[in-house]
């Protein structure tokens, strides 16, 4: 049982929660469900205790534990002593043993398959450091177990094993939240769905999907399909041609950063946005201006002023001005000002990685429209993604990575029915 | 502007707390921070001594600006300048621009050392440039002791240098070298590449710049500046070259530099600063017995008052 | 020359006992995510402290913990820096030992001689070297590797964060290492000055540096330090066994030599060197 009332909370000038009352009963499953930007992890982390709250109160009983959105754990260690790290123990002596037969019984206890517990965390799938998270959380024995954004990861197979799961804990008493962005997923697993924008709940009762997707988002225009067209050149073992869109898909870890990787460095002339937009897209501590410059043969001030503030229009990045430091603006704008410095230049051959990643609906829109006026235009585009939505939205063709090998190409209609096995590694 | 007036207060402070150590050993702080004022800026003599003092601290200073803009840690300075010393010697009888010429490309070979180890071998900068720093020091010994000790054979040092610089020929040098850089870094797209290669490589490699070869070409720049530095305390101040030549100039150029925020352009009164500080405290040792090592104490805890102000800086950004 | 070696077998333990203490130290601090180039000041501070409190009390054991003391004091500002400020460990490594250089040099100029060198070494110092070749490795071992405390030391070094998700303290964790360190260095310190003539400026000579070096060169592990220490003594004592025999090799070429073998050590780890993962945030 989880209750918080009029909770609030800010990061500097953003109100990431805003006076929030959400109560949880013993051995509900809810949903959580919002845009990115909507709060959803910071009002669950306040409800965990992680987080202090600015104002509000949260009663709790029991535990409440948190299985984070990215991986807690220590490539280093095997999967026996990650366990073993949720320990109180100040100062034991522990053997390998001993350590080993703690973890299968904790393993058991969860009712989560994980074999062979001597095994290093870092040659672990996706989906069975995934599963690791969880007999982690669920070690700590918790009243409540929050789960942020766990299916993002995971093959649709997969997706059901940690249902099961689900179902099983509410059963046993365990309270289950479901923190995620996938309306289908939420809808098939949860007793009751909460809807947060911006900070606030604006639904708690939603049932149906388009109730849902109504209370989410604003109303969405038509998007056409655009021709394209145009000579062809081949990429390496793949193939693009100019003017079209390929889409990489697969579940993130399959080697889809090495040969984004791979790409830049082989193909320096190419525009190349990259995955981790913070990490390798921007350099926050230097201005829109000089970042839009990097790929510059001249840098004059004042030129390179004026170009910024050229890009700001075309791109609608919402700044201050050229001079603003780049790791200010949010997220959705930072790639916009990736895209304005790679796509400006028109380059022959775009490589994107998860372009549309933790962006907004507006944001997203944004982008794809971009790629898509870029093919028009006759560019060869390599999208890489693990978001199937996006993939089939925009790719003229289809491939699925697993385990670092590509499938064949297939137009979307023939990837539909065969993307989720394939995803999975099952021909 | 914030910046500046960290650098000001965080000087003040040091100096203070070095009275307040001589006053625990009994001297009289006012007196002390007199005689420092004095024994610097207190007449053209001091005046003098202090530019003198300053042109090398200068150089490495920049040596460092230069490398740490870029990401790469070069705490070489010390033997760059040794090297850049000795090669200046070497081809003094060539005249004054050969022989700083040879100067910097001594110093940029030698630090070139470090940055090949890193490349092929993944050797880290830091403990290969400190290495190298203690060879050149030995290097040192053994040619003043050795293939180049003077003709009379006496002590361990070299015979006069085959050219010379004007007493403070070097100052203008030295500030030259730092307008340049400043030009370089600032007003340049390679510069703009090694800036940002120093902010965030993997952000700048995705941006199409060749982070290696802006890591090697910094280290290389940064060491010619160090190996300029000897050369011209050869040429321009000892005219000769004996063991324990370089004295510290290597390891200053860190608090130097970081005082000035790795800023070229500031280096130039970062430089002049402990210039001050350094005849300063020669001239307590002289009259108040006081050893000079205080001024290695200074440039220490300038260095760390430096950060916790940058640590403060932090926190203002993020408060979390 | 393997006659040649097992001759100077002795000499290269008993001599290179400082530096495998030094090195076990920072091999804790590291696999816990820090580097502290400061190594090279803690030991010359507790050089000086070490003889002083030896010098005051008439007893070896006080006198390294005088070491240990002012290592400790060294460690303890780094730490602060380090831990609680975010700093940038390889410039505050560095400001360290200037700090440490300028310190020691001030205060040993105050001193009058006599009380800071010795004829003769202070009885029992040589206790520390079974110490630091059987007692410590074994108690690292245990510590680092058989206890709930290690564990977690070694995952503050890879994955801090998941050590704070796991409900445990980063914080406190990198303490008790420097703790460690602190012990480790101020007995090498001491040792420099006791089981010798006292103590002089700047007499570490960049044995801190070789410490570091060896951590990398023995991949962060046990064995591996130690290893590279047996080595790395070996080749020293080599040194002065050549220099003794052979007169017409330039004395400060024999004395560059550690610093080749440790750039050569630097270089010879063949392959990629992979260090704890968050070593250094």
């Amino acid at each position: 049982m989880l209750r918080a009332t009029h909770v609030s909370k800010s990061f500097g000038a953003t109100r990431a929660v805003d006076e929030v009352s959400i109560e949880i009963a013993r051995g509900e499953i809810l949903g959580v469900v919002g845009e990115n930007g909507a709060g959803k992890t910071t009002l669950m982390r306040i409800a965990a205790g992680e987080l202090p709250a600015d104002s509000g109160t949260v009663e709790r009983e029991g535990r409440v534990d948190l299985v984070h959105q990215h991986f807690m754990l220590v490539g280093e260690l095997t999967i026996a002593e990650n366990l073993a790290l949720v320990d109180r123990a100040r100062f034991r002596f522990s053997s390998r043993k001993t350590i080993e037969r703690e973890a299968i019984a904790k393993i058991a206890e969860s009712g989560i398959e994980l074999a062979d517990v001597s095994r290093r965390v870092a040659d672990l799938s996706v989906g069975e450091k995934s599963k690791l998270e969880l007999i982690k959380a669920i070690s700590k024995k918790p009243a409540t177990l929050v789960l942020d954004e766990p299916t993002s990861v995971l093959t649709p197979f997969e997706v059901e094993e940690l249902f099961r799961v689900m179902r099983r804990l509410s059963s046993r008493g365990t309270a289950v939240v479901f923190i995620s962005h996938k309306l289908p997923e939420v809808l098939a697993i949860a007793e009751r769905i909460v809807v947060m924008r911006a900070g606030r709940v604006v639904e708690a009762n939603a049932t149906t999907a388009e109730e849902l997707a109504q209370v989410m988002v604003g109303p969405i225009g038509p998007i056409g399909p655009i021709g394209r067209r145009g000579p062809i050149g081949p990429i390496g073992p793949m193939g693009v041609h100019f003017g079209e869109i390929v889409a990489i898909v697969g579940v993130a870890g399959n080697g889809q950063t090495e040969l984004a990787a791979k790409l830049r460095d082989q193909l320096r002339d190419a525009g190349h946005i990259p995955e981790d937009r913070t990490r390798d897209g921007i350099v926050a501590e230097m201005t829109i201006a000089e970042n839009l410059a990097l790929r510059a043969k001249r840098w004059r001030k004042r030129e390179a002023a004026g170009h910024a503030q050229q890009m700001i229009a075309l791109y609608s990045i919402r700044a201050n001005g050229p001079q603003q430091r780049a790791g200010d603006l949010s997220g959705g704008n930072q790639q916009k000002v990736i895209l304005a410095r790679e796509l400006d230049r028109r380059p022959n051959i775009i490589i994107a990685a998860e372009p549309a990643r933790g962006l907004d609906i507006e944001a997203t829109r944004f982008v794809h429209e971009q790629l898509r006026a870029a093919a028009s235009a006759g560019a060869a585009i390599l999208l890489i993604t693990s978001d199937l939505d996006e993939a089939f939205e925009l790719a003229d063709a289809i491939q699925v990575i697993y385990r670092g090998t590509l499938s064949d190409r297939m137009s979307p209609g023939e990837a539909r029915p065969r993307v989720a096995n394939l995803m999975a590694g099952i021909a | 502007m914030r910046r500046l007036a960290y650098g000001v207060v965080a000087a003040i402070i040091a100096i203070a707390l070095i009275a307040l150590a001589g006053a625990a050993l009994g001297h009289s702080p006012r007196q002390l921070l007199s005689i420092l004022v004095n024994g610097s800026i207190g007449s053209s003599f001091a005046i003098e001594g202090t530019l003198l003092k300053s042109v090398p601290l200068l150089l490495t200073g920049l040596s460092v600006a230069i490398a740490f803009r870029a990401g790469v840690w070069n705490i070489g300075g010390e033997g760059q300048f040794i090297v850049g010393a000795l090669a200046a010697f070497l081809a003094s009888r060539f005249g004054v621009v050969a022989s700083l010429a040879a100067a910097m490309l001594a110093g940029a070979a030698w630090s070139s050392i470090a940055t090949a180890m890193r490349m092929w071998r993944n050797a880290p900068e830091v403990l290969t440039t400190i290495l190298l720093n203690f060879i050149a020091i030995q290097l040192l010994g053994w040619c003043v002791n050795g293939p180049m000790q003077e003709s009379v054979r006496q002590y361990p040092q070299t015979d006069t240098a085959g050219a010379a610089l004007p007493s403070l020929g070097g100052l203008p040098i030295a500030i030259v070298a730092c307008v340049v850089a400043w030009w370089m870094l600032y007003r340049t797209a390679e510069g703009l590449r090694l800036r940002a290669t120093g902010f965030n490589p993997f952000a700048a490699r995705w941006a199409g710049v060749n982070v290696s070869a802006q890591i090697a070409r910094a280290m290389a720049i940064s060491g010619a500046a160090a190996g300029l530095a000897g050369g011209i305390e050869l040429l321009g101040v000892t005219h000769r070259l004996f063991e324990r030549f370089a004295a510290g100039y290597g390891y200053s150029g860190i608090a130097v530099a970081l005082l000035a925020n790795l800023h070229p352009l500031a280096t130039i009164l970062s430089g002049l600063f402990f210039g001050a500080l350094v005849t300063g405290a020669g001239e307590l040792q002289r009259t108040a017995n006081i050893s000079a090592a205080v001024a290695t104490l200074a440039q220490a805890i300038v260095i760390l008052i430096l950060i916790v102000f940058g640590a403060i800086e932090k926190r203002r950004r993020w408060p979390s | 020359m393997a006659e040649l070696i097992l001759e100077v077998l002795p000499l290269a333990i008993v001599a290179s006992t400082p530096l495998l203490l030094a090195v076990q130290g920072e091999l804790v601090v590291q696999r816990g995510g820090m580097i502290n180039l400061g190594l090279e000041g803690m030991m010359l501070v507790a050089a000086l402290t070490s003889i002083l409190s030896a010098r005051a009390s008439e007893s070896a054991l006080l006198g390294f913990a005088g070491g240990i003391a002012g290592a400790a004091l060294i460690a303890l500002v780094f730490g602060v820096f380090a831990i609680h400020l975010h700093a940038d460990q390889i410039v505050t490594g560095t400001a360290i030992n200037l700090l440490a250089v300028g310190a020691t040099s001030f205060v040993y100029r105050e001193l009058p001689p006599s009380l800071v060198t010795q004829l003769v070494a202070i009885q029992g110092s040589t206790a520390i070297v079974p110490l630091a070749w059987l007692v410590f490795p074994i108690v690292l071992a245990i510590v680092l590797w058989r206890t709930s405390f290690g564990l977690r030391l070694r995952a503050c070094g890879e994955n801090p964060s998941a050590v704070v998700a796991a409900g445990h303290s980063v914080v406190a964790h990198r303490w008790l290492a420097l703790g460690i360190e602190s012990i480790a260095a101020g007995l090498a310190g001491g040792y420099l000055s006791l089981a010798y003539s006292g103590f002089a400026e700047n007499m570490t000579t960049g044995r801190g540096f070789f410490a570091l070096s060896i951590v990398i060169f023995g991949r962060w592990k046990l064995r591996g330090a130690l290893a590279g220490t047996a080595l790395f003594g070996i080749a020293a004592a080599l040194q002065y066994a050549l220099q003794a025999s052979a007169r017409d090799v330039p004395y400060h070429l024999l004395l560059a030599m550690p610093y080749v073998v440790t750039l050569l050590i630097l270089c010879g780890v063949a392959g990629k060197v992979r260090p704890p993962e968050s070593l250094g945030r």
